[in-house]
């Protein structure tokens, strides 16, 4: 197998609540004590994505998806573990040294009413990151530019002069990609690109984004919640949940036959248009919270197969039979 | 006779400039424990409809016309004294968003019982039972613990959960839901979906479900409404809409759900977006979108047509219903 695009190695990330020295310290039985607490949320996640693929990163909300996209982007620091990209590390590289992978890697927002500077015009809008990245390019070039990514997204060059508010939702998702696409990306991390959407528009954007990948050669992150988007729109998906990555498979696996028991009853909770009932498989309670991360596999407290090894031992990613990775010690022991 | 029976609904924004139409001639029933969803994409006015049942549109927006019938009485024609005798006791609101519902400073008891108490002439105590009760019902772990908790203290799914506890402490007839589920992840969907779908049964309620997700409507009800731009385009039972739908809005609709889809391939796509209430195209608000429309169709909205037991609005519809007929009488 070839080196791959970009690789997420060991990666963890922690977020502090515990505010500065003086806040932690507090009065307990006539003594002070240092309290520190944070967000866990992303614990040891490892994924490579490969060129030309668009690996989808699945899970509910809390499980660590969006902060991985924004750690792979460098919009967070990583607490430990470490960003490659094209061979080389990238999270701990400065500005300057790190502006040329910014240029190849861009990322589309989930909200087009909160990316797009409603002060700036669609033209300025689109502008500013070649001229940002190719400060030699002529006036013409820029423009020719404009107009080619416009064109491409399908929003009419002639509306340039014309700000955010103007445009509709979908509109706007489309003037978020063609900014990603102005700087001639290499890869592209997507989170929630299309929740904001309604259903019709919802597979205008999916449309453009795979258009854009086969006539661009694009590599996608694919953040998302909907598990449909992913079996049409993934090569491979990996399933998160606090923080962890439970399943790694190709798209046709993981929909075919799922192996972990998160990733199942994840699975049998999309409501099918064939339904007559709703018809998932149930877990018991809900999500713990990532401030005090369950002991062993962070998924026992809810999985109808846990044992005393589930609540003891971390699980590690093993490989199957199928190809298909899990972390489960069940799956492992052959329980399931 | 139908347990509500809407007739011919309008509904209006009175803003500057004139007023906007938000629902036009809107018409449909809904019987007793039946289950009735409410399909469209934002700005279809599926809400609107929703909300104006109980004459719960804010001003600028008012009932132009129609009637709404509840057990024979016109609830548009009711004064608001009236209309509170109803509203959250004979129908009741299940709303979006939880924490928009409930009052993040009072306890849960406490909202439960102030909305038994503005309806029942009974004790405090009694009415704490009833609102234990009810939470039990809705399958919340250590019930009696919830009632002196308050709302921030309890998850999303939790909070809806107490959302659909409140709506069920009267009894009511109808439970009027709008969008119960978007706010939740998909397992937390599936769960509050279930267990709706399972009280209303129980207790024989009529649910009137407004949602945009047609997989959750297939899974729910029984019969449905699509709407497009404030009006009716086609209705009937869910499963025959599903299978096969008439109106090319629908099927567009149906289509460009990535499940239909091969996996890869490109997805369906319906051309353009939903127009805004400033500017409805005339004739039918769908013609420019659409791929059969024709110059009739700019002119005037189509009457309803019956295809099985689904109504639908579009003159391409009607024409291959007109053309089905005349080659079996042609046959015959």
């Amino acid at each position: 197998m070839t080196s791959p695009l970009v690789s997420i190695r060991a990666l963890e990330k922690r977020f502090d609540l515990s505010g500065s020295l003086l806040e932690q310290i507090t009065f307990e039985g006539g003594r002070f004590r240092r309290k520190q607490e944070a967000v866990h949320a992303i614990n040891g996640v490892d994924l490579e994505v490969q060129k030309g693929e668009a690996l989808c990163v699945v899970g509910e909300s809390g499980c660590g998806k969006s902060t991985v996209a924004r750690t792979v982007m460098g919009l967070l620091s990583p607490s430990a573990g470490e960003i490659h990209y094209g061979g080389q590390r990238i999270d701990n590289l400065d500005g300057k040294a790190a502006l040329l992978y910014r240029r190849k890697m861009q990322m589309i927002f989930q909200n087009p009413y909160a990316s797009l500077n409603p002060r700036m015009t669609i033209q300025q809008t689109l502008e500013e990151p070649i001229r940002f990245h190719h400060p030699d390019w002529s006036p013409t070039q820029v423009r020719d530019k404009i107009h080619e990514v416009m064109h491409s997204v399908g929003i009419d060059p002639d509306w340039g002069s014309r700000f955010g508010h103007e445009f509709s939702g979908g509109q706007r998702q489309r003037i978020a990609i063609a900014r990603a696409l102005a700087v001639d990306p290499e890869f592209i991390v997507a989170d929630e690109p299309i929740s904001a959407l309604d259903v019709s528009i919802q597979a205008q954007v999916l449309n453009l984004l795979m258009d854009a990948q086969e006539s661009r050669g694009l590599t996608y992150l694919f953040i998302t919640h909907d598990l449909a988007v992913v079996e049409h729109f993934g090569t491979r998906v990996a399933v998160m949940y606090l923080g962890r990555v439970c399943e790694l498979a190709d798209t046709k696996n993981l929909f075919a036959t799922p192996r972990h028991p998160y990733t199942q009853a994840l699975l049998s909770a999309i409501p099918k248009l064939e339904d007559d009932r709703p018809n998932h498989i149930r877990l018991k309670g809900e999500v713990p919270t990532p401030v005090n991360l369950p002991s062993g596999c962070v998924f026992h407290g809810r999985c109808p197969y846990a044992n005393e090894r589930c609540r003891q031992e971390v699980p590690q990613l093993i490989v199957t039979d199928g190809g298909t990775q899990v972390a489960c010690h069940a799956v492992e022991e052959r329980r399931l | 006779m139908a347990l509500l029976e809407v007739k011919n609904l309008d509904v209006r924004f009175a803003v500057r400039g004139g007023d906007l139409t938000a629902l036009r001639g809107i018409s449909f029933s809904l019987d007793k424990g039946e289950r009735l969803g409410l399909v469209g994409e934002s700005g279809a006015g599926k809400s609107v409809a929703a909300f104006s049942i109980l004459n719960l549109i804010a001003q600028p927006g008012y009932i132009a016309g129609g009637q709404i019938l509840f057990e024979g009485k016109d609830l548009a024609a009711m004064s608001e004294r009236e209309l509170r005798k109803i509203r959250g006791n004979r129908i009741a609101m299940i709303f979006q968003d939880p924490m928009m519902t409930l009052n993040p400073v009072l306890t849960i008891g406490t909202q439960m019982v102030e909305a038994i108490l503005a309806h029942r002439n009974i004790s405090k105590k009694e009415a704490r039972a009833i609102a234990l009760d009810r939470l039990q019902k809705v399958q919340i772990p250590s019930p009696e613990k919830r009632l002196d908790q308050y709302p921030h203290e309890l998850s999303g799914g939790m909070r809806q959960r107490v959302i659909i506890a409140i709506a069920l402490l009267l009894d009511p007839e109808i439970i009027i839901a709008d969008e119960p589920t978007t706010a939740l992840d998909v397992t937390i969907q599936a769960e509050i979906m279930d267990l709706l779908l399972n009280l209303c049964e129980q207790e024989n309620v009529a649910l009137m479900l407004i949602t945009h997700d047609l997989g959750v409507v297939s899974q729910v009800t029984q019969r449905m409404l699509v709407m497009y731009s404030g009006r009716i385009i086609e209705q009937g039972p869910t499963r025959e809409i599903i299978n096969d739908a008439q109106h090319p809005y629908t099927q567009g609709l149906i289509n460009a759900l990535p499940q239909m889809g091969e996996p890869g391939a490109r997805l369906f796509q319906i051309p353009g977006s939903m127009p805004s209430l400033k500017n409805v195209p005339s004739g039918c608000p769908f013609h420019p979108r659409c791929n059969f429309a024709t110059e009739q169709c700019k002119q005037a909205m189509p009457e309803y047509v019956r295809s099985g037991n689904v109504a639908v609005a579009c003159y391409e519809v009607a024409n291959l219903i007109e053309q089905e007929k005349r080659m079996q009488e042609a046959e015959s």
